[in-house]
């Protein structure tokens, strides 16, 4: 009898070995749409296109970043997209105002700080359905920026921002260097630090993190207010990429975002996803809008293909998850 | 528990029992239309009542349909996607050159549409097993974006008969969409409360696995709650497009956030399986007043979507204070 059980064991690790891993399959998915595209229209593979679509990616990448710990935990945040639009309009206010460019820089990293605390600190006293919050702070903070601006756009040219987002290192955008930098950190801290590993605890058995003495609460906490962070450095560099601080610069966010983290193989049932798994899926999710973009196909179509791809992507992950189980 | 063995026929239909949120919302309600009515009399006049019930009736009719996914324990975010496509598809049935379709067909073109996107949500969550908020938040974008493209030329209605579903008044004063909103809450909530599958429902929502152990076809029941969340929101589609002569991609975007204030708000608990249609008609008076009551004080548009944002909040605090209340009672 021992003798068969040690056999199965072997076979299914065999077995196990010759499975793709679901960071392959993604990697593999991604150069196949990458030459999709670059067959579709030479275009795509232009300097120019490569370096618009960076940039273009810094800020969902910084967004996607901080999603990925704290949906890993258990969490969510939609209130991102107007938080980011407040946030812009609030900095060039203040600048308009006649403040210091650093410090209304500043200003508006602590407010969306704040928001993101303010989130957390709700949704954890009382318990509550993070989507469902974060619904409502979406739409008051929507209605605030719109009342801060008056419903226009609010100029802020100066330039050491147009510096910043114009200038490239080594030809790559300076913008990209800010994303890079976020990754590593997030990825240090998610493989090898203590923190990370409590975030993983946390999202794959919260009784059992609580009965193990992890403070749920204060970590979650915690990660709502990097995600304000994130949301305060990456209106940083939407008002330094579009010069205005505007009070719809959100609107378009949060779908994109929530897809690139869930394509990466986030679950809402927490517990699972890799820094690397979010970084592909926003690639991903750039490159099918970039390159809808450059095909001159209408907006709609982009809008049509994300649905369409957030759905395939999370029902394959789901069918491939019951599968596995299945084996087991 | 020896009440319960003596269930009386009127505490079967009493919808006031200890236990509803209805009673607060009344009073709630009267205190609001007093605050009101002192600012500005205007709000209490005939013509200003007949405008507001005459802007329920969409809200209302969707409410309906996303309260029954709700009790289910899931959620729907495609309701506003729904509404634009079917009022878009309407408004071309009507511009076919070259032929005249009957009102009925469109009509029904238009419910199928609901069925179909409906049908397409419950097939995700129950069969391939996706999380409904996921899976609504693609068909969302689908949707809209589908609605979009169907809307590239302008899309007017003339046909007078249709104009009349949505703006025409029963006796001269009560809007006809107001009455269709009593119609389907009043079989809705017979449905949920006399029935096995409205009961079941309830169960599906309470307790999924203990609902799944006891043979009920959880999966079938989800189907079918978000068909009818399709059916509702088509309703309100076909509503809207009488209502205003014409189809549009960008009609019911924000639509899933009023909804769902209006279902919290009437006390239908996020957890699934508690709250009543009775609770969510009073929602609905409620949020319909305030916007037109903000309007006649002269509160600035921007302004709006703040109290709507505190007003869900204000609302889930509630049912999270709710929920505790009960967890302690049983303990």
């Amino acid at each position: 009898m021992e003798i068969d059980k040690k056999i199965g064991e072997t076979l299914t690790k065999k077995r196990n070995r010759f499975k793709l891993s679901d960071t392959l399959i993604l990697l593999i998915i991604m150069v196949a749409i990458f030459a999709f595209f670059t067959l579709a229209n030479r275009q795509f593979i232009a300097y120019e296109n490569i370096s618009s679509m960076l940039r273009n990616m810094v800020i969902t990448g910084i967004l996607a970043l901080g999603l990925t710990p704290l949906m890993i935990a258990r969490g969510l945040d939609i209130s991102f997209g107007s938080n980011l639009s407040l946030t812009t309009v609030i900095i060039a206010l203040l600048y308009t105002a006649g403040v210091n460019i650093w410090i209304s820089l500043l200003a508006g990293i602590i407010l969306s700080t704040l928001i993101g605390f303010i989130n957390g600190i709700i949704i954890e006293i009382f318990d509550l359905i993070p989507i469902i919050l974060t619904l409502g702070i979406m739409a008051i903070l929507q209605s605030l920026a719109l009342v801060a601006s008056n419903a226009k756009t609010v100029a802020m040219l100066t330039d050491d921002l147009y510096y910043f987002a114009s200038k490239s290192i080594l030809k790559i955008p300076m913008p990209v260097f800010i994303l890079i930098a976020i990754i590593l950190i997030f990825w240090f801290l998610m493989s090898f630090t203590k923190i990370g590993r409590t975030i993983y605890v946390i999202g794959a058995n919260p009784n059992a993190a609580f009965l193990s003495g992890i403070k749920i609460k204060k970590v979650r906490i915690l990660l709502y207010t990097i995600m304000g962070f994130m949301v305060g450095i990456s209106s940083v560099i939407m008002i330094s990429l579009t010069g205005v601080g505007y009070p719809y610069h959100g609107v378009n966010l949060p779908l994109p975002t929530l897809s690139a983290v869930l394509l990466g193989g986030i679950s809402l049932a927490g517990g699972s996803g890799t820094i690397l798994g979010t970084l592909i899926g926003v690639l991903i999710v750039t490159m099918i809008f970039n390159g809808l973009s450059v095909m001159n196909l209408p907006s709609y179509y982009i809008q049509i293909f994300q649905g369409l791809t957030l759905i395939l992507f999370v029902a394959s992950y789901e069918i491939r998850n019951r599968k596995r189980s299945q084996s087991r | 528990m020896n009440n319960r063995v003596k269930d009386s026929f009127w505490s079967k239909i009493n919808i006031f029992n200890k236990n509803s949120i209805t009673p607060s919302l009344i009073i709630v309600y009267l205190a609001m239309i007093i605050f009101f009515s002192s600012l500005n009399p205007l709000f209490v006049s005939l013509q200003n009542i007949k405008g507001i019930l005459a802007n329920l009736g969409i809200n209302g009719i969707m409410a309906v349909g996303l309260t029954v996914v709700i009790l289910t324990g899931n959620f729907d975010l495609s309701i506003g996607s729904v509404l634009g496509v079917t009022a878009v598809i309407c408004a071309k049935l009507f511009n076919i050159q070259n032929a005249t379709i009957p009102i009925p067909i469109i009509i029904l073109a238009g419910i199928m549409v609901g069925v179909i996107i409906g049908a397409l949500n419950g097939f995700l969550v129950t069969v391939v097993g996706i999380n409904s908020i996921i899976t609504t938040l693609g068909t969302l974008a689908i949707f809209r974006g589908l609605a979009y493209m169907y809307a590239t030329e302008a899309s007017l209605i003339y046909n007078d008969r249709f104009l009349f579903i949505g703006r025409g008044y029963l006796f001269k004063d009560i809007p006809l969409t107001f009455v269709y909103m009593i119609a389907i809450i009043v079989i809705m909530y017979l449905i949920l409360r006399f029935t096995k599958f409205g009961r079941n429902i309830y169960f599906t929502g309470a307790n999924f696995y203990a609902s799944k152990l006891a043979g009920i076809n959880t999966r079938r029941n989800i189907f079918v709650a978000f068909i009818i969340s399709g059916i509702a929101a088509s309703i309100g589609g076909i509503l809207m497009s009488s209502q205003l002569a014409f189809g549009q991609g960008v009609f019911g975007i924000g639509f899933e956030f009023r909804i769902l204030t209006i279902c919290v708000l009437g006390g239908i608990s996020l957890a699934g399986g508690r709250g009543t249609l009775v609770g969510v008609l009073v929602a609905t008076l409620i949020l319909g007043s305030i916007s037109n009551g903000l309007t006649l004080i002269n509160v600035p548009i921007n302004w709006r979507e703040t109290f709507q944002g505190l007003i869900l909040i204000i609302a889930i605090l509630i049912d999270s204070i709710r929920v505790r209340r009960r967890e302690l009672l049983k303990s």
